[in-house]
């Protein structure tokens, strides 16, 4: 598929690709390569991209429940990463502060390093419960070289708890990916370890990669925990400080989001020798197996196929009767990485096909496992930027886009049903139970009395006929 | 309203001369503001006899900006001459550059370009390291630049970077190269080799300032050699040289040379074997 947003942007057509016949990689310059993906933004394309800081404070560092989560830049950084993701968590105190060394232009020019001291002294002071203070970087006062890593150190000295500092400022790297590294990178160094607790931790794991969108967690912890399984460490969703400094002593780690975790599972295992398994916990069959799969490192197999049995009795009825009401819908799904590849089965399950898949930082082992799942003709494309989200809705006229907050308004007006996938609609959606919530949310948005007044009275949504950007007409 | 940017190497000479200049200017009965653009602050200490003012970067951070006024940083020194320090970090702090930024903006915020001043000079440290240095020089403020240099190698080879920096603002329409001033430090050869050095460069040695001991002597008294002796001959030299920036109507944009251009020179005027 030609773009016809992409005339002036040559070098996106290598972002965008067909599964052609036997599953091989055509892409929009002619080339049977591979997608191109995580590289540079090109100028001039309008990407979705957040910055390194946003991947780090937003994604991995601030789920955590129990620290005190302290940006050290202008207050703009700070607003504008607190609160817009629900990692919920069982606590007063998450979610409900964000903290901030308010970095002003004399601050600038006299060096952040003294009030970053005296910020994490005072927070910590208003919020003695708190059990670590996270510091995380920005762009303004790395410019200025502000060593942050020593104010840390000696704020530990004082107040006693861990200062941990993320070196996560945001002109770094291509995407929010490098942050979610970062902060894996840096909890694991000053974190992961540092108490060695006393007990038998043989029947343990952890659960790496979970962010708790909308409470997700408790979905599948039960499942776990009824194999007989303790679960250590939630990295990061509803954990504490607490759990990631024990973490290492799991006998094994189950790994769901592979973009912004398997890297502390890498670590872990170089470390400790833990090893770990890669599972994807939304849907029936990807639940099950993920619950076998673990069951089977620790031996547990009947009791796995006794909970499996339980959970799919009571939960398949209503997944098959959503299945009646959804069955051949076609889908495009735009998510941050994984997520993509995690829904494709889960959809199937409902009936539906995925025929346009798109991430905004994927790499290379993301869009191979897209290509290995969606079927042939579908299109991927990395990175897509407004424009082309409009003509994918407008010309490929999907019956539903799964995808962010961010879309939601371009999706209605453009007449398509929509489901936010990004912090969901009215979530949990992993799990058993949670899939129930998923196929619930794309009934409605699919059944809306709306579109029948849309479709009978309103202009008609533009299509094909429609150039999206001029007033030529373009070939589909 | 002239406004002049002085330039070069670190520990050249450059704020003695440009004080030693305003001075000569003032005695001539000219107005003038000069702006010490230097973290270190030191660039208006002759011209006020030794004393230490609030620079305008403390100023702001200690009152806030809704409380800053001019009076509070305008300092009037020797022939009237209104001095202002930028300020800025300790070294290895914050960002110096940055500083010139806020505090050049400050002072035009709170109207101090409105004054009928002849001239406004800025003092800028040692190298332009980075954009925050460039300020002075960028639309709207210094149109005319004089580096100050010697017959030695690093300075003229800091005076070509500061070249290589003129020209690029130059090429957006503004700065010009005034010329160089040679602040002697007894090199053989030195005149012959800094006038030559200028014509590379595009532009005329304008002055040659002959080392002097006066010079010391008035600086070790808090003093420019004009306000410590207007009779001594260093005096004199001063005077002409603000008389030559007076009348200078020459201005252009320079032509900095290699690395190896500048080594071949110094050889050919017997400076290195």
């Amino acid at each position: 598929m030609q773009f016809k947003c992409n005339q002036t942007l040559p070098e996106r057509a290598s972002h965008i690709a067909i599964k052609g016949p036997g599953g091989k990689c055509q892409r929009g310059d002619g080339t049977a390569c591979f997608i191109a993906n995580n590289v540079a933004t090109t100028p001039g394309d309008m990407t979705e991209r957040g910055c390194t800081y946003a991947g780090c404070r937003g994604v991995v560092g601030g789920p955590v429940k129990d620290a005190i989560q302290l940006t050290h830049g202008p207050i703009g950084c700070a607003f504008f990463s607190w609160g817009y993701r629900p990692h919920l968590a069982d606590s007063d105190f998450h979610m409900k502060y964000t903290f901030v060394t308010d970095m002003n232009e004399t601050n600038i020019v006299f060096g952040g390093e003294k009030k970053l001291l005296q910020s994490i002294i005072e927070a910590n002071a208003e919020f003695p419960n708190a059990k670590a203070v996270f510091v995380y970087n920005t762009c303004s006062t790395a410019l200025i070289g502000d060593d942050g890593r020593d104010v840390a150190k000696q704020a530990e000295a004082i107040i006693g708890k861990p200062v941990v500092f993320f070196e996560c400022e945001g002109f770094r790297g291509v995407s929010q990916s490098l942050g979610h590294h970062i902060g894996n990178e840096t909890i694991f160094r000053q974190l992961v370890g540092s108490v060695e607790p006393e007990g038998d931790f043989s029947r343990s794991i952890n659960i790496i990669g979970d962010y708790n969108i909308k409470n997700d967690i408790r979905t599948f912890e039960y499942l776990f925990e009824a194999l007989g399984l303790r679960i250590i460490a939630r990295f990061t969703g509803n954990v504490s400080v607490d759990d990631l400094k024990i973490m290492h002593k799991a006998a094994l780690n189950i790994v769901h989001c592979q973009r912004s975790a398997t890297y502390i599972a890498d670590m872990m295992k170089e470390k400790y020798g833990t090893p770990y398994i890669n599972v994807t916990l939304w849907g029936m069959k990807n639940m099950a197996k993920a619950l076998r799969d673990t069951a089977a490192f620790f031996g547990l197999e009947a009791r796995a196929e006794e909970v499996i049995a339980r959970e799919v009795a009571r939960i398949q009825p209503y997944i098959d009767a959503y299945r009646q009401r959804l069955q051949g819908k076609r889908v495009f799904i735009y998510q941050g990485g994984p997520r993509v590849w995690h829904w494709i089965e889960l959809l199937r399950e409902l009936g539906m096909e995925t025929e346009t898949a798109a991430t905004t930082f994927g790499h290379t082992d993301d869009y191979e496992k897209i290509f290995n799942q969606i079927a042939e003709g579908a299109l991927v494309i990395d990175n897509p930027n407004v424009p082309e989200i409009e003509e994918i809705l407008t010309r490929r006229r999907p019956d539903l886009f799964i995808s962010g907050n961010k879309e939601r308004y371009l999706a209605y007006k453009l007449g398509v049903p929509f489901v936010n996938g990004h912090t969901y609609d009215t979530g949990p959606y992993a799990g058993f139970v949670g899939m129930v919530n998923f196929a619930r949310d794309i009934d409605k948005a699919l059944h809306a009395p709306v579109w029948n007044l849309v479709h009978r009275y309103a202009r008609p949504a533009p299509a094909a006929r429609y150039a999206v950007h001029g007033s030529e007409e373009v070939e589909s | 309203m002239r406004q002049v940017a002085f330039y070069g190497k670190g520990g050249i000479g450059k704020s003695t001369t440009q004080q030693n200049i305003a001075a000569a200017l003032a005695s001539m009965g000219y107005r003038l503001m000069v702006v010490g653009c230097d973290p270190k602050a030191d660039c208006t200490r002759l011209l006020l006899r030794g004393v230490r003012q609030p620079s305008v970067l403390d100023t702001l951070r200690d009152v806030g900006p809704e409380n800053m006024k001019l009076e509070k940083v305008v300092v009037q020194g020797y022939g009237g001459v209104k001095c202002v320090e930028s300020g800025g970090p300790e070294p290895g702090v914050g960002c110096g550059g940055r500083g010139v930024i806020t505090a050049i903006q400050t002072l035009e915020t709170l109207g101090a370009y409105k004054d009928d001043l002849d001239y406004v000079f800025y003092d800028v440290l040692g190298d332009v390291v980075c954009g925050g240095f460039a300020m002075p020089i960028r639309e709207g403020y210094a149109e005319e630049i004089y580096i100050v240099c010697s017959g030695e190698y690093m300075a003229l080879f800091a005076a070509n970077n500061i070249c290589k920096g003129i020209k690029k603002f130059a090429e957006r329409g503004y700065a010009r190269l005034g010329g160089l001033i040679c602040n002697s430090r007894l090199v053989e050869n030195e005149r012959a080799l800094v006038d030559e050095f200028a014509r590379r460069l595009n532009t005329k040695m304008i002055h040659f300032v002959p080392r002097s001991k006066d010079v010391q002597r008035a600086e070790i008294n808090k003093k420019t050699v004009i306000d410590y002796d207007p009779e001594l001959p260093q005096a004199h030299e001063y005077r002409e040289l603000a008389r030559k920036i007076d009348e200078n109507d020459e201005f252009t944009i320079p032509t900095p040379i290699t690395q190896d251009e500048l080594e071949d020179l110094m050889r050919e005027y017997g400076i290195v074997d």
